[in-house]
């Protein structure tokens, strides 16, 4: 499958959507730009070394924040925590490759994925640990805006 | 019965969706079945309204790709009857009645329908038949279709909720005419995604888009998104014109319609704002 064929695969039919009303764990990521989200429902296993076993994500956004998410879901179903951390690490080091725009929608993603990382790592802590929401840190303003702001 | 809602509204979709590809009359029999449907959906979330039952629009996603529409058809004639069988958890015995006089007409017209192939919805070829448009528009307007759709579907459902759950009858008539041009709309894009190989149903609403608690500053946004809608059919009518003049006026045409629907949020902003 050429990368467009995959691009238009998880646009036409996104894998991992929707809510998940038995989660052990939720977390939130942040454009605090534009008020675009990302949720992610973990149902995680094994207390000694957990792993995901179902993964489901929502999200307030465009069509490239829908694609980030079905892809890196479905890379996230079934992996361990620690392989997941890994690919929250991955997917951040690869945003430089991209456009602002498509940047800020991945971050979105990989830090709802961490933040449901973290929360289910608290929650083991202290079951009344609230869900983490984490803001991405690119800026996806168009250029000509981001200097009309300065300028005001 | 928030089970039975959940599943008109997946039936509601899966059959406006099968409506999109078919290229023959049964198109307008599936856009019929669907009103109906949307219709099953709004009598039972008035009966949640009259009860105070809280209520959401969350639902499974809705699985469309096939290569018959016969494969749909069977999909839809399955769900219907899952309707059937949860019908009674709806106390208010007038729409239940009416319910499944509908839903067996419907079985009945859906178990006679033409078969069709239908794969050419789903081949991802990104071409309109008879058209060539350059990679940069195909891939523009591949964006916009999914965007738009998507669109469309959450106005629906956020003018939808908004009317349900108010009783201001000034409102509700602008309400009722945004969820009619939304309809509109998702038709009209639903049919081009077909056409171009790309059709899949939009995802499901997050609660947060349709239960807000203060509806000036979604008028406000609103108005902006269509302000944003425009600039986009205006840029891609640019884009295609000189492949089809027949889609450039089309996506003017579009254009030209989110003037009045600004000037409806407008008229229902200074109404919010001068109550």
């Amino acid at each position: 499958m050429t990368a467009d064929a995959l691009v238009m695969e998880h646009m036409m039919n996104p894998k991992n959507y929707g809510k998940m009303e038995d989660s052990n764990s939720v977390g939130m990521g942040k454009n605090p730009q534009n008020g675009e989200k990302v949720a992610i429902y973990l149902k995680v296993r094994g207390e000694e070394d957990p792993f995901i076993e179902d993964i489901l994500f929502q999200a307030i956004g465009c069509t490239t924040t829908i694609v980030a998410g079905s892809l890196i879901t479905t890379e996230a179903k079934g992996i361990h925590f620690s392989r997941a951390e890994e690919l929250v690490s991955a997917t951040l080091g690869l945003l430089e490759n991209q456009t602002p725009e498509d940047a800020a929608c991945t971050e979105m993603v990989a830090l709802a994925l961490k933040a449901s990382l973290d929360t289910y790592a608290e929650k083991q802590k202290d079951s009344d640990f609230p869900m983490i929401s984490y803001h991405i840190k690119t800026d996806c303003t168009p250029k000509e805006e981001s200097e009309d702001e300065k300028t005001v | 019965m928030k089970k039975l809602f959940k599943e008109i509204h997946e039936a509601w979709l899966a059959t406006q969706f099968t409506g999109f590809m078919s290229q023959t009359q049964s198109r307008q029999e599936l856009y019929e079945f669907s009103n109906i449907l949307f219709k099953h959906l709004t009598w039972i979330e008035n009966d949640f309204i009259k009860q105070n039952i809280e209520y959401s629009y969350d639902i499974n996603q809705v699985p469309i790709r096939v290569d018959k529409l016969s494969s749909m058809l069977h999909d839809i004639i399955r769900r219907i009857e899952l309707i059937e069988l949860t019908l009674d958890t709806c106390k208010d015995e007038h729409i239940t009645f009416r319910m499944r006089s509908d839903l067996n007409y419907m079985k009945s017209v859906l178990e006679q329908m033409p078969d069709e192939d239908v794969s050419s919805a789903f081949n991802m070829k990104k071409e309109f038949p008879n058209i060539t448009l350059t990679e940069e528009a195909r891939d523009a307007l591949t964006l916009f279709l999914f965007e738009e759709s998507y669109k469309e579907y959450e106005l629906i459902m956020v003018y939808n909720y908004s009317k349900a759950n108010s009783d201001n009858a000034f409102l509700n008539r602008i309400f009722q005419i945004l969820i009619d041009e939304s309809f509109f709309h998702l038709r009209s894009f639903g049919q081009m995604m077909a056409q171009m190989g790309i059709l899949g149903v939009p995802r499901s609403l997050m609660e947060e888009i349709y239960k807000f608690d203060n509806l000036e500053q979604f008028l406000k946004d609103g108005i902006q998104e269509e302000i944003g809608a425009k600039e986009e059919c205006k840029r891609l009518a640019d884009a295609v014109s000189s492949s089809s003049e027949h889609f450039a006026s089309f996506f003017n045409f579009i254009n030209h319609q989110e003037n009045y629907h600004i000037a409806l949020m407008e008229e229902a902003l200074e109404y919010i704002i001068n109550k």
